[in-house]
């Protein structure tokens, strides 16, 4: 079954069934069954198969079909659709690195150079030096009006994903073909994730006055990067081929084919058949058995450094977690260091989250969590402080109300439901009671989340680039209230006073040095009051067949096959 | 015959209309249809949404917009693609089909021939292993089944006999590139049909022995005996033909079910038929894609429920139709 988690980007989120985000490899030891593990942690490390030679047709096992190829309607959330047909057919004017250790947006090849970036009080300039050499499949430069063409649809279109930072458009000017001047009404921190982060570059001169949506939902023919769509059959496969007119390196594979298989034992029986050479699989009880095991010839990626972080979610409106000893109870309580090793020990990942921002994001982060260590002579002084006494069954109550709470996560996930177990355990231990009521991602993220009804939630929040994004989970604005139209997902009615103002900080400011610090002051502050408890970040696995060569390597933001175009496959 | 068929047609319009307004309340009131707008920022686009969808109607008004869209082709476009819903259950019923008609066609062959076998030759050794091995495939659950073929069949070659390629294929109907009716085809058909038909096989097997050991046993039958006439014509002259009026009966029942009952066989075998789309849907809470697929399943069981009545009665002619 798909994992579900939640996609946060700069003040707007969206709800997707995807799998993983990536994550980056480190070398490791050894695999059984004749598999290598290449095993988690900080830091990348690329992996050289052997020597494959050129040609030759890659299959990719998918566990989901993209929804569609419109990548800025709303329809384009799945995050599999950016690893197989966005991020290898689409320009960006930013692709996320390595820089010193951490992940970065930085300069693409669509680029010159470095934007050049100007602050007038509250105004902000961007200027984008378009690389000459730079063009579409069908020849056309890539232009400063396809950025205006991509700024204004988003901008002004309708059924858009997300417009955070495009709503503050002013203007776009294009001075020259390769020069396109983009003015912010108000200042925006992470203005590098515009044409790029989740969106791309779009073909004004095939695009516009034309359907869009129309021409791309269902896979498009033109191309700005190394690979061009040859077909997207619905329901069973998409196939790339080399964009002959890519300005870069040109791809070494004649054909890649992503197969999509949901079942995540049907798609490792593929990779032993040799049916596919390539899985990204969600990291399941199932899926981490079988990689423990050791599958034959085949060498296994892990990545700790994701953009993926597990948190135990609590509800700040309910009893009894609208009660901060409680809260702060409950983290003293949880044992996240052993709920890491029982899920992800088998990967070599055995360290907890410490910050609500991804290692993706990790720049931006800050450890103020690690204080929270099971500590039960902890919780008993935080609940008694409160007026909490324990009853002859040992369990916490005050008022005539006892500590009983109910967690729900998705149904038939079984990683959540181990995980939900453990805690169970765990918190019983403590004093509290934990009753679990699982159900589909549908009624969760649809229903009971908004509306604030539930209690203790497990769900994964995804950052999909490197540019912090706090202030959706926690500011008090985005609060689902019946005054924004339900929408926003601080579904936990954290407010925390004083962190409104340190994201606002993040969000809107250009000095990375003072968004950095901002930052950490805000995680900080969550860290106080525990709104939620992150728990683990989930690891990426990429496992590909030794016959496949490459720099192998898993971009947390861009996914596992984000540089396909040096891939090769030997005999 | 054809009086007979209209007035049970014209019967099942008020239950498929009954059970469609059951299916557009119940889905209505589970699911949120603009929830994936609602995790942005624009309040505006949820209530323009909302206007646009007619979703602030009530139920009985929401549910009459729908049908008349749904007679007249306009099934609405799903929020998770965006794409048109009638080619979305379109594309999703012909591998769905594929699978059914291979599948009912070959289970029923051998479960029929298996049925008077062990009728036929009742306690005898024949008819205990069959017997034994019909009530193993009953209770073989499709995934565990599927996964273990596929392990047997697919995988164990190509790992330990060092085979290039495995014999039969468990990904899609088709390799990628290729359609039609050919041997790639068949390869990829073997192993679903495998997972389908056992259990089918099993109790459709069951339920023939069965109506024949009733026929069997009928006086026509031991008069038939009597006058010398062969136990060859016996069986397949005058008992088998009786004792298919049930068999059909049970077979067009399960295969109206089969329509949305795919799910485990089309998620192993990463077949894009309904029980995909279903699953796809429903994790995505995608109404606009819910309620039209329950409304062609409901319409598939009580057709093949109608196709029973009607086969029943031109098997048996003792049943009279009015």
């Amino acid at each position: 079954m798909p994992d579900f988690l939640l996609a946060r980007r700069r003040g707007h989120t969206a709800l997707i069934a995807v799998l993983l985000a990536a994550g980056v490899t480190a070398c490791g030891s050894s695999g059984g069954g004749g598999g290598t593990v290449n095993g988690a942690g900080g830091g990348s490390s690329t992996t050289s198969s052997a020597s494959g030679a050129s040609g030759g047709t890659l299959v990719v096992g998918a566990e989901q079909e993209p929804d569609c190829a419109d990548w800025i309607a709303v329809c384009a959330g799945n995050i599999w659709g950016s690893y197989t047909m966005q991020v290898t057919t689409l320009p960006t004017a930013f692709d996320t690195r390595e820089q010193d250790g951490r992940w970065a947006l930085v300069p693409s090849d669509v680029l010159a150079g470095e934007p050049q970036v100007e602050v007038r009080g509250d105004t902000q300039t961007i200027t984008y030096r378009i690389a000459p050499e730079a063009v579409w499949s069908d020849g056309t430069p890539i232009s400063s009006r396809d950025f205006e063409y991509t700024a204004l649809q988003i901008r002004d279109g309708e059924g858009i994903f997300d417009k955070t930072g495009y709503d503050l458009i002013e203007s776009v000017e294009t001075p020259d073909e390769k020069t396109a001047v983009v003015k912010l009404r108000s200042t925006f921190g992470p203005w590098r994730s515009l044409f790029g982060g989740s969106y791309s570059i779009l073909p004004e001169h095939l695009l516009r006055g034309r359907d869009r949506d129309k021409i791309m939902k269902d896979g498009y023919s033109f191309s700005g990067g190394p690979w061009k769509i040859e077909k997207w059959q619905k329901g069973t496969s998409v196939t790339l081929v080399p964009n002959d007119r890519y300005w870069g390196d040109k791809p070494k594979l004649d054909k890649v084919v992503f197969q999509f298989i949901p079942d995540t034992s049907a798609a490792f029986q593929a990779l032993k058949s040799g049916q596919v050479q390539s899985l990204y699989p969600t990291p399941q009880v199932d899926a981490i058995s079988q990689i423990k095991a050791g599958i034959p010839n085949t060498r296994v990626e892990v990545d700790a450094e994701t953009g993926n972080l597990e948190a135990l979610w609590m509800n700040n409106g309910r009893f009894p977690l609208d009660d901060e000893a409680v809260r702060k109870a409950l983290a003293y309580a949880v044992d996240r260091k052993a709920i890491t090793e029982r899920l992800y020990g088998p990967l070599g990942v055995s360290e907890p989250a410490q910050s609500f921002i991804s290692p993706l994001v990790g720049a931006f982060a800050g450890s103020d969590f690690d204080v929270y260590t099971p500590d039960p002579a902890r919780v008993e002084e935080l609940m008694t402080g409160a007026g909490w006494s324990r009853g002859g069954d040992g369990i916490w109550a005050k008022d005539g109300k006892k500590a009983e709470m109910t967690i729900t996560s998705l149904a038939g996930n079984k990683r959540r439901e181990l995980t939900e177990q453990i805690l169970q355990q765990q918190l019983k231990e403590a004093g509290f009671t934990l009753k679990i009521t699982n159900t589909t991602p549908a009624e969760i993220f649809s229903k009971l989340a908004p509306a604030g009804d539930f209690q203790l939630g497990l769900w994964t929040l995804i950052d999909q680039y490197p540019e912090p994004s706090l202030s959706a989970s926690f500011s008090s604005t985005s609060i689902p209230t019946k005054a924004n139209g339900n929408s926003g997902i601080n579904f936990y009615r954290a407010n925390i006073p004083g962190l409104d103002q340190e994201l606002r900080t993040v969000d809107i400011s250009v000095d990375q040095a003072q968004r950095r610090a901002a930052s950490l002051r805000a995680d900080a502050l969550i860290a106080a009051a525990v709104p939620s408890l992150p728990i683990a970040t989930v690891p990426n696995v990429l496992m590909t067949n030794d016959a496949i060569g490459g720099p192998i390597s898993i971009n947390p933001s861009e996914g596992p096959w984000w540089n396909l175009e040096e891939w090769t496959r030997g005999q | 015959m054809l009086r007979f068929a209209l007035r049970r047609f014209a019967w099942s319009v008020p239950v498929v209309l009954i059970a469609s307004f059951l299916l557009f309340w119940a889905v209505r009131a589970t699911f949120d249809p603009v929830a994936k707008l609602r995790q942005g920022h624009d309040a505006g686009a949820v209530q323009r949404e909302i206007e646009r969808l007619g979703l602030d109607r009530s139920i009985p008004e929401q549910y009459v917009l729908w049908m008349k869209g749904f007679l007249t082709g306009d099934w609405g476009t799903s929020t998770r693609t965006g794409g048109s819903v009638s080619s979305l259950v379109g594309s999703a019923l012909w591998p769905t089909l594929q699978l059914m008609f291979w599948g009912v066609l070959l289970a029923a062959f051998v479960a029929l021939a298996i049925g008077v076998y062990t009728a036929v030759r009742q306690y005898s050794a024949g008819d205990y292993v069959l017997s034994g091995l019909a009530y193993v495939g009953i209770s073989l659950p499709a995934f565990w089944f599927g996964l273990v073929l596929i392990q047997l069949v697919a995988v164990w070659p190509v790992q330990s006999l060092g085979w290039s390629e495995p014999p039969f294929y468990f990904v899609g109907l088709h390799s990628p590139g290729t359609s039609g009716f050919n041997l790639d085809y068949l390869r990829h058909l073997v192993l679903p049909l495998a997972t389908l038909t056992v259990t089918l096989t099993a109790s459709w097997s069951r339920f023939a022995r069965t109506s024949m050991l009733d026929v069997l046993s009928s006086d026509y039958v031991r008069t038939a005996r009597a006058k010398g006439v062969p136990p060859r014509a016996i069986v397949l002259r005058h008992a088998l033909r009786n004792a298919l009026a049930p068999f059909v009966t049970i077979v067009a029942l399960d295969t109206g079910v089969l329509f949305g009952g795919l799910i485990v066989t089309e998620q192993i075998y990463s077949i894009p038929g309904m029980g995909r789309l279903f699953l796809q849907s429903l994790q995505a809470g995608d109404v606009f894609v819910l309620v039209p697929w329950m409304f062609v399943v409901a319409i598939a069981v009580v057709f093949f429920n109608l196709m029973a009545d009607l086969s029943y009665a031109l098997l048996d002619p003792k049943v009279k139709l009015r």
